[in-house]
């Protein structure tokens, strides 16, 4: 028999592929600690040796390394994995993240632990050996979710050749040169003295710029005592006078070097780390953190800085008005990372164990005289990064500091102002409010809008988030179960009334045997249908109506997801349309006139047309995620390093005038830069329209040629009306390809978190479905959003056949 | 008359010259292909006239913006950057004026009337863009100014050519198929250009996945030959820095001795990176000393020129050569700081931009051999998957007699136009609750329920199948199973490879699958591991663009073999044309 063997051969098949999937490879005997988060780079060895020096110590246990992205977890990545039951046993989370974790449950709280061990290992981390604020922001609502690692604080950096050289006009000034400023008018005076122009009115040399660095509005809003959050933490109290002050200062700081936009060009002017233009002496003062000190002693290990308190206001340094009884002159911020262990780990025990061991002060010091004795056998100096262990922190400013230049005074600065430092709130919108401040900040530095309107803005976006949090127990709560019953209920009783209609259909016994073989032939289809489609259509349906994020109960919210959708959201939403709307309008017809254009050439060219046609379709089949990494770099916004920008650098530059765009990097232009990526693969349709241009008959052109009609009249007369349902068919599909648009986003966005691309221009509407679904778990609110999709489509779809019999061009058969 | 005055005139006759320019070349082209008008005279005066108008506005544009340009002559250019509400402003204006000069024009009063409505029209949009122009804040007109300088070797170049071309099409023009010769030329040309664009991200991707770091950016523009540094293996006397070669759990590794511990000394591990920082004892007589490779460099001790390997370097990062030319001072060793030095490169590929990506792959990934397996399986199964449920499904909608196939197919017709977007979430539900997170099933098993798009697509090709086939088959008392199997499988097997390499690519390229479903490296695919690849080394572009070039060539590959069924496939899918 054919078939028999045939399938059996078939069946061997699946059977060996199978073996292969479920055998994976030979069982380890240690037990494995899937650890997310860090990566392993070529000069990471401190944290290499301190992972192998547990698995010294825990011979059962093995640490899996795994980064998950760049130096942050996906947050997506860590969302899935916890509701798919298949977390990772320990990850790597910046700290002022970790509440908004642990309020939706994603965490295991560490206290038990805590308690259990603290008085018995030594290893066992207790509050009292961190320092306070680090410690505090790893807590949510009282409890300890995770176990704070570093401990990343800003300081003034100050370079004193500039100040020597600027000594006039310090003075002149009112400044002392030979010391830093120490209060914000100080501040603004020194940079105002400093700051140079040349006399087109651009910026050579800037005094101080005041987010470049690290110091963000937050570290000034510290420093003003304003708070962005109520101390029960229900209110959003970011548009405050306090706070409006400090971010008043900092746009008054960015007037003396000539507004936001031109310190950011002047700052984007020098891409790399040896480039750093506080580096290069074009900066004369910056508040950062202790990292630049590896920059600084590997590039330019000369370099005469010097570390200072980062300025206060006036009245705080004086500490006179608000801040008569205050107790801390200086203020800085503070943060960093933690370790912590997901909801759902399969080893939370021995997660434990390791999280202890690299916590404690016995680990960091073993990896911190790894990395010592690594940079030492390559003849670099090591600078300990700051950490949140207090013991282990001073000993590694006092073991490790370097003893050349000004460095170990900077780290010990950086250790000192450790214990005056601030945090962010520790609350489930700590992301949010990140985002929006920062979204306020540039508004208000651009001169967009005032401080007052952008604050005002940001605060009414991060209450929202609140009052939907607070008021959560307003919607009756509901068990999924029943509807899935019901939905498995109807779907039995349709399966059941076909059967018996079948039943009933008087047809005769051939027929009959004939229609159960071709039910039997399409049941896949069927199946596939009810399980795979139409099913959860349903439930996505049913899911619009309520609030649910998988790890907690689910809510009946009715229309609120659709509100939201066109209301407080309607924003980001019509973000993400309208940007659909460009890649589609601008995007299909530029891909489409490309792909005729080539087509056209092709065939008419007789020969090496094989050899084209290959090159010109190549880009097409190149896998999406490879061709989105090759055009990062062709995109590259620095004339030195990408491919477009390093000709346009020596052509349209010195010809026109025009400086390179910055491509993915700018709001503007990174839309063009997609749909340019997309040309290249222009190919695909090139094929599509080389089989049309073949099919039209030449008894046509043939005709036209007696007729005496010249290219044009013959290609406009002839040609393109017999390939409209092609161009039909293409823009149908590249609108509907637009609106879905997600690969090449994901993997060229510039940051993991935050806005995709700069001001959400990269937005799509599947990539923001993606974010709510995968990112947050609002499976209410994705499905909301799925459904405008797939109205959308269907809109689309109805719109172009309705417009279709207008300009196709069809024969009368 | 203010300075800027000058400049846009002179501008505005440059741009008139290369209008006129273009138009006398498209004239010599048509002369030159021997598609003269029917009155070669006029053709020829034309040309004349054309040249002359060329070569008086280039003179006056040049002439008048020369004082504005202190490198030399340029092309004068100005041009306008403005929002796309002033540019339809702008447009919307120009035609209104065309429309009222016409409506002075007009000859009856239907068309007068006719033309003022459209200026009519046309004002109402102007107040619109205007308005909306001016409602945008930010929107503002810059003039710029520049110019293409025009050096010698440009002018020259830019005349060669021109001259070229012409010849090229005049020589053709005489022989005996001149028209399609000439026709050739130019399209050949444009095909090159053409090629060109499209090809260079390739040799890009290529050529960078062989670059050293430090030619990654360069001042230069882009480096396309790659170089790669000299070293010298050398044997450093320094305890601290000597690399050993010693068995460790089976395996040859390298590392560095930090210590001695009862007679046996003590080796940190530094490769492979997989078990960088284990520490383990050994047996002095087991290690083997393994040179290490020290970077060339030239620099000057005095006056003379001296080459010399790196052998150690201080704190300051000042490097301490060991002199190995010239002669005289070999074996000699100086000080020198970092910016003295020059390295010595020659041309040549950097592999170990290879070697070195797939070292830092997760080590249970075996090199990312598990990754291939993976992709492999999700390819196979996907293909098997799809042509089995989609050809069946197919069969039975085309061939087969049965009640409500007509509602079923307008069913399935429906679901084709649906967005996946709208069964994401709950699909995720479903294969959570089926425990399939982390593996593979998800990303294959739906294959085998047959897609909308590929059933349909099938169909068409059962239908084409002559009846008389089916019907002798079944007088032969075949089953409808091995009618299908062994007689209508067979006829369509060009549509099915089609539909294999379409699932192939599918399959190839699936990203956003692994990224919800994937968790661990023994069961990621390419696709997603370099994202996350991406990721992690976005700093070391070398290693990168190695991994990329990786994954595209079995795509690639498969391309070279498969050519006809990826390129006739749309031919074949009738969506070309009819």
């Amino acid at each position: 028999m054919v078939l028999s063997s045939m399938k059996s051969r078939f069946v061997y098949v699946v059977g060996c592929l199978l073996g292969l999937v479920a055998s994976g490879f030979a069982q380890q005997a240690r037990k494995e600690v899937v650890f997310w988060g860090l990566s392993m780079g070529p000069d990471s060895k401190g944290q290499d040796a301190v992972l192998r020096a547990f698995e010294e110590r825990n011979p059962d246990l093995k640490i899996k390394l795994l980064s998950m992205g760049a130096g942050r977890m996906d947050p997506q990545k860590l969302m899935t994995s916890i509701v798919g039951n298949v977390a990772p046993d320990v990850i790597s989370q910046d700290r002022f993240t970790i509440s908004d974790w642990a309020s939706r449950g994603a965490f295991l709280q560490l206290d038990d632990y805590i308690s259990r061990d603290a008085a018995k290992d030594p290893l066992c981390p207790t509050p009292d050996q961190y320092y306070p604020a680090t410690w505090a922001e790893a807590q949510y609502e009282g409890k300890t979710f995770a176990i704070p690692t570093g401990a990343d604080n800003r300081v003034l950096y100050w370079n004193r050749k500039i100040f020597k050289e600027s000594e006039a006009d310090l003075v002149r000034n009112g400044c002392d040169p030979t010391r830093p400023p120490r209060t914000w008018s100080e501040l603004l005076k020194y940079s105002e003295a400093i700051t140079k122009f040349d006399k087109n009115g651009r910026i050579v040399r800037a005094g101080f710029m005041p987010n470049f660095g690290n110091s963000w509005l937050y570290m000034f809003a510290f420093m003003n005592n304003a708070e962005f959050l109520s101390k029960d933490g229900r209110t959003c109290t970011m548009n405050t006078p306090e706070a409006r002050e400090a971010l008043d200062f900092m746009v008054k700081g960015y007037k003396i070097v000539g507004g936001y936009e031109m310190s950011e060009k002047f700052k984007s002017g020098f891409q790399g780390k040896e480039n750093d233009p506080f580096i290069l002496g074009q900066v004369a003062m910056k508040i950062d953190g202790e990292w630049i000190l590896n920059d600084l002693a590997r590039y330019a290990p000369s370099l005469d800085f010097q570390c200072a308190p980062p300025p206060v206001p006036d009245d705080r340094y004086n500490k006179v008005g608000r801040f008569k009884n205050e107790k801390d002159r200086f203020i800085t911020w503070v943060g960093g990372s933690s370790l912590a262990i997901p909801k759902g780990a399969r080893n939370p025990a021995d997660a434990w164990r390791f999280i202890k061991f690299m916590t404690s002060f016995e680990g960091r010091m073993i990896e911190y005289r790894a990395q010592a004795a690594w940079e030492k056998q390559r003849d670099r100096t090591f600078m300990p990064r700051q950490m949140a262990h207090k013991a282990g922190n001073e000993e590694a400013s006092r073991v490790f500091a370097p003893k050349f230049g000004n460095y170990g005074q900077a780290l010990a600065m950086h250790t000192e102002i450790s214990n005056f430092s601030r945090i962010r709130p520790a609350t489930f919108v700590g992301q949010l409010i990140w985002q929006e401040h920062v979204r306020a900040m540039e508004a208000a530095c651009f001169g967009k809008e005032t401080s007052e309107s952008a604050l005002a803005s940001a605060q009414a976006n991060v209450q929202r988030d609140l009052d939907a949090f607070y008021n959560k127990s307003r919607y009756p709560e509901i068990d999924l179960r029943f509807p899935g019953v019901v939905g498995v209920l109807g779907l039995l009783g349709f399966i059941a009334f076909f059967v018996w209609q079948f039943k009933r259909e008087k047809i005769g016994r051939l027929e009959r045997q004939e229609a159960k073989w071709a039910y039997l032939f399409i049941s896949p289809w069927v199946i596939g249908f009810m399980l795979l489609t139409i099913g959860p259509m349903m439930a996505s349906l049913f899911f619009t109506f309520t609030q649910w994020d998988v790890l907690n109960e689910a809510r009946w919210v009715g229309l609120k997801n659709y509100e939201d959708m066109f209301g407080s959201d309607r924003k980001m939403v019509f973000k993400a349309l309208g940007n659909a709307a460009y890649l589609a309008g601008v995007g299909v017809p530029l891909g489409l006139t490309t792909g005729l254009l080539i087509a056209l050439l092709l065939n008419a060219a007789a020969r090496g047309i094989r050899v084209y046609r290959t090159i010109f379709y190549l880009p097409a089949i190149v896998p999406g995620i490879a061709s989105a990494v090759l055009w990062s770099w062709v995109l590259n916004p620095e004339p030195v390093k990408g491919l477009i920008n390093a000709y346009w650098n020596v052509t349209l530059t010195p010809w026109l005038g025009v400086q390179p765009p910055g491509w993915i990097q700018s709001a503007e232009w990174c839309k063009p830069a997609l749909i340019l990526m997309g040309l290249w693969g222009a190919g695909s349709g090139m094929v599509l329209w080389l089989a049309g241009l073949k099919g039209v008959p030449t008894s046509l052109y043939e005709a036209a040629s007696l007729d005496g009609a010249n290219a044009k009249q013959t290609f406009w007369s002839i040609t393109f009306p017999q390939l409209t349902p092609l161009v039909f068919f293409n823009t149908v599909m590249g609108f509907i390809g637009s609106l879905q648009e997600f690969d090449r986003v994901y993997v060229m966005r510039p940051s993991l978190d935050g806005p995709v691309g700069p001001d959400d221009a990269m937005m799509t509407p599947v990539y923001l479905l993606f974010n709510n679904g995968f990112g947050l778990f609002k499976m209410g609110y994705a499905s909301a959003l799925a459904w405008l999709v797939f109205v959308i489509v269907v809109l689309i779809t109805f719109i172009q056949f309705k417009l279709k019999n207008r300009w196709v061009h069809e024969e009368v058969k | 008359m203010p300075v800027g005055t000058w400049f846009a005139v002179g501008t505005l006759a440059s741009w008139l010259a290369i209008i006129f320019g273009l138009k006398m070349v498209g004239q010599l082209f048509f002369v030159g292909t021997g598609q003269l008008d029917s009155d070669p005279g006029r053709t020829r005066a034309d040309l004349r006239l054309n040249s002359l108008l060329t070569g008086v506005f280039a003179a006056i544009g040049i002439y008048l913006t020369a004082p504005f340009s202190k490198t030399g002559y340029k092309l004068p250019l100005v041009w306008f950057v403005m929002p796309w509400t002033a540019w339809l402003g702008f447009a919307c204006t120009g035609l209104m004026l065309a429309r009222s000069a016409q409506t002075i024009t007009a000859i009856s009063p239907e068309e007068r009337l006719g033309k003022l409505k459209a200026a009519m029209g046309l004002f109402g949009a102007v107040v619109v863009f205007v308005g909306l122009f001016k409602y945008d804040q930010e929107s503002k007109i810059e003039i710029l100014k520049g110019g293409i300088p025009l050096t010698l070797a440009m002018a020259l170049g830019t005349l060669g050519l021109a001259i070229a071309a012409v010849g090229a099409m005049v020589v053709t023009a005489h022989s005996a198929n001149a028209c399609g010769l000439g026709k050739t030329i130019i399209t050949q040309l444009a095909l090159l250009a053409g090629s060109v664009v499209f090809g260079i991200p390739f040799v890009f991707l290529l050529v960078t996945s062989f670059k050293e770091d430090q030619d990654m950016s360069s001042k230069n523009g882009i480096v396309w030959i790659p170089k790669v540094t000299e070293t010298v293996p050398y044997l450093s006397p320094d305890k601290a820095k000597k690399h050993y070669e010693v068995m460790y759990e089976g395996k040859v590794v390298e590392g560095l001795e930090i210590g001695q511990e009862a007679g046996k000394v003590k080796i940190d591990i530094f490769k492979p990176i997989s078990i960088r920082g284990t520490t383990f004892l050994a047996e002095r007589s087991e290690l083997k000393e393994v040179p290490v490779a020290a970077k060339v460099y030239t620099t000057k001790v005095g006056n003379v020129p001296v080459k010399g390997f790196e052998s150690d370097s201080l704190a300051d990062g000042s490097r301490i050569l060991q002199i190995l030319e010239p002669p005289s001072m070999k074996g000699k060793a100086t000080t020198v700081k970092p910016d003295q030095t020059e390295p010595v490169r020659h041309v040549g590929l950097r592999t170990e931009n290879y070697s070195e990506a797939l070292s830092y792959l997760p080590p249970e990934t075996l090199n990312g051999l598990v990754y291939v397996k993976n992709t492999l399986i999700l390819v196979v199964m996907n293909v098997i998957g799809t042509i089995l449920g989609s050809s069946i499904v197919a069969y039975a909608f085309s061939r087969m007699k049965f009640p409500g196939k007509e509602k079923m197919f307008s069913v399935l017709l429906a679901t084709m136009m649906l967005p996946s977007a709208i069964t994401l979430l709950p699909q995720f539900l479903i294969f959570r609750t089926l425990g399939w997170i982390d593996t593979l099933y998800p990303l294959w098993v739906p294959a085998f329920f047959g897609s909308a798009f590929n059933i349909f697509l099938l169909r068409q090709f059962f239908s084409q199948i002559p009846m008389e086939l089916e019907d002798a088959a079944k007088i032969d008392g075949c089953t409808y199973l091995k009618t299908f199997w062994s007689i209508m499988i067979p006829q369509i097997k060009p549509a099915l490879a089609v539909i294999a390499i379409w699932t192939f690519m599918g399959a190839w390229n699936n990203f956003m699958g692994p990224l919800i479903y994937i968790n661990s490296p023994e069961n990621m695919p390419l696709s997603y591991s370099l994202a996350l690849f991406k990721g992690d080394r976005s700093g070391e572009p070398g290693l990168l663009m190695a991994f990329s070039t990786l994954t595209v060539i079995p795509v690639i590959a498969l391309f070279a073999f498969a050519q006809r069924y990826f390129i006739e496939g749309v031919t074949l899918s009738g969506l070309g044309g009819r």
